[in-house]
């Protein structure tokens, strides 16, 4: 009894540790990103004072009405050898906020100071961008703080594989980008089995389920992109347009097919998971369970996962676009046009991701049971 | 051929062949939110209506074909519906806080090259148009964990009928414990492979760390993430709360029925 009450003690003394030092980390870095002005090097200001100068409503040529603003604003510079002091600033934006945004006050902006003015009294500058780094934080802490207190120790886990993830894709670009000679594809190769092994390992422990679920996940994975990269082979990449592909510093191909991949990874990762912890428990519960009835049930539980698991890439993918959609419609281009133009890739890699999906739940399961087969042979 | 086309052919026949009829249901069911998604984006063009609202249409209208249609309606379908879209509005708040805050709606001025053709003044309120952007990326994976929460705790209480409010909601945040890493982790590697570009241009014109966090586009995808968490995490105690209340209620008023029927 008196061990029971001290077993309790100790793992309340480890918790307590545990959250003081989870609120420690929240607090110190709440305050310091409020007050990190110095580590930037660009000017920041902090709005303190605001006049809306004019307003004028503006209808473009395709008869879509809006309102431009124009705001004059006060600010205090907070880093830099003009700390302290007031700028003014003016800003134009939009009703609809596309490219543009209304400041409030309190509000703090990367600016630019004017070098060459000549009221000297006056500092005049230009606003490049809005400092996110404090609402990046608090979505992050609260997105942390969700999942400890619903998932506890699974939910620390999965922030650990995300950061660890997160950590090893930017290693591997970089080893991309400052090695010539070795392929996006190679590197993204072997960063999916990394991925995988990580991810498993750190959410299901060391075990059988999760070396089959491995090797059902990489099996999947390698199978979809073969026939990804045979049918864009054979179609000769009919209907796929890259041209409005963003952000592209190198072979936009090979980034998609890259992308495409550690992509889906997670969804198959998901299906792979599912379909062998569900099938060894089959197999525990039950150790003389036929091989026949294994697979019936395997495909069953699969039959319920893929269609679901679809539908998550899907949203996933396509949901991004939608700004980009509303701005080509409204600026009269034709839908099918639009559509074509802006979701090709998108849709490409949600049906691609899809295959994998589907492709995992037999490899999920004829690994599966191979393990379990010869589980029982060592018996 | 077109590569779509193939594509979506080869999926086709993968899914009859290892679903059979569900496995058209659920290749239909993609087309089904593909038609609602287009829907959703033709009726925002129109400024007179609020994207937040058409959102949350949208939001029901996939929740019921992506539960329902897919599945069966029962007891365990519609708590999980309900659950849905409960979590959805919350999560809706939530973001729409946010957006209005961090100013991530709309284009970056990476983006200002491609942009320049067209006009940016078109009346629609982008920054609304931002949070349904993060809630529809969501949607999916809500549904998906809200009915594998609610269907083994309706197992659950089938072969216990005695269990009472409370277990039931400790076995169903249990199980969602369980698929909360791996739905997690389907949204992370979603949203890393539609970054890539994005991460390698960031390298390759090497953006300082401080640069990056701040840009639009990057705070926008890493808030979108972080929101999707967010989402898959609410869903859980949610539904379990839910089903837990819905099962046992229901057993409560047939004793009842019961009791009434013997007086």
């Amino acid at each position: 009894m008196n061990s029971l009450v001290n077993k309790f003690k100790e793992m309340g003394y480890k918790q307590i540790t545990l959250y003081s030092i989870i609120a420690f980390c929240f607090v110190a870095s709440i305050f310091w990103v409020n007050h990190n002005y110095s580590f930037y090097e660009r000017p920041i200001a902090k709005v303190i004072e605001i006049h809306l100068e004019d307003t004028t409503e503006v209808t473009d040529m395709y008869q879509n009405k809006d309102h431009l603003f124009t705001q004059s604003l006060i600010a205090e510079l907070k880093n830099g050898q003009e700390q302290g002091q007031r700028i003014h600033l003016t800003n134009q934006y939009s009703s609809s906020k596309a490219y543009d945004q209304e400041y409030h006050v309190g509000d703090e902006l990367f600016i630019s100071i004017d070098t060459n003015t000549k009221d000297e009294s006056k500092l005049t500058g230009t606003i490049e961008d809005v400092k996110r780094d404090k609402y990046v934080l608090i979505v992050a802490w609260i997105f942390i703080f969700t999942l400890l207190f619903v998932g506890k120790k699974q939910g620390l886990f999965s922030i650990i594989s995300l950061v660890v993830n997160a950590i090893l894709l930017s290693y591997a670009l970089d080893v991309y980008l400052n090695t010539s000679g070795i392929g996006l594809l190679f590197i993204s190769s072997i960063s999916i089995i990394l991925f995988t092994v990580i991810s498993l390992l750190l959410s299901n422990g060391f075990n059988e389920k999760t070396y089959a679920a491995i090797i059902a996940t990489l099996l999947g994975t390698f199978i979809s992109l073969l026939i990804t990269y045979l049918v864009m082979l054979f179609t000769s990449e009919k209907g796929l347009r890259y041209e409005e592909m963003q952000f592209i510093t190198s072979p936009y191909r090979i980034v998609f097919m890259a992308g495409l991949f550690v992509g889906a990874l997670g969804a198959v990762m998901d299906v792979a998971i599912t379909m062998s912890s569900s099938i060894f428990g089959l197999y525990e519960k039950n150790n003389n369970i036929t091989v026949k009835a294994l697979k019936a049930s395997g495909l069953e539980i699969g039959k319920d996962i893929m269609g679901t698991m679809t539908n998550i890439l899907f949203f996933a993918y396509i949901s991004g676009s939608i700004p980009m959609l509303i701005l080509y419609l409204k600026n009269a281009s034709p839908l099918a046009f639009t559509l074509s133009i802006n979701l090709s890739l998108e849709l490409a890699r949600a049906l691609a991701g899809g295959i994998g999906i589907v492709l995992t739940i037999p490899t999920g399961l004829y690994t599966t049971i191979f393990f379990i087969n010869r589980k029982r042979a060592t018996k | 051929m077109n590569v779509l086309m193939s594509l979506a052919a080869i999926l086709l026949i993968l899914m009859i062949w290892i679903g059979g009829k569900k496995g058209i249901r659920s290749f239909f069911a993609l087309f089904f939110n593909f038609g609602v998604l287009l829907l959703t984006i033709i009726f925002m063009t129109n400024p007179n209506f609020n994207p937040i609202i058409i959102t949350l249409i949208a939001c029901v209208v996939i929740s019921y074909i992506n539960i329902f249609y897919i599945n069966a309606v029962n007891t365990t379908t519609t708590t999980a519906f309900f659950s849905s879209i409960i979590t959805i509005v919350v999560l809706l708040f939530f973001i729409d806080i946010v957006t209005n805050n961090a100013m991530i709606q709309g284009f970056g001025e990476e983006e200002t090259e491609e942009l320049s053709i067209f006009s940016l003044y078109i009346g629609v309120d982008f920054v609304k148009i931002g949070a349904s952007v993060i809630i529809m990326s969501t949607i999916g994976a809500i549904t998906d964990t809200a009915v594998a929460i609610s269907s083994p705790m309706r197992e659950m209480f089938k072969h216990n009928p005695t269990i009472s409010k409370k277990e039931l909601f400790t076995f169903g945040l249990s199980i969602g414990k369980d698929i909360l890493g791996t739905s997690a982790n389907t949204l992370f590697f979603a949203f890393f492979g539609g970054y890539m570009a994005l991460l390698i241009w960031f390298k390759d014109l090497s953006y300082s760390v401080g640069e990056i966090v701040n840009s639009k586009i990057f705070s926008a995808e890493i808030i979108t993430i972080f929101c999707a968490g967010i989402g898959v995490g609410l869903i859980i105690p949610i539904t379990s709360w839910i089903s837990a209340f819905f099962l046992v209620q229901t057993k409560e008023k047939d004793k009842t029925r019961l009791h009434d029927k013997k007086s």
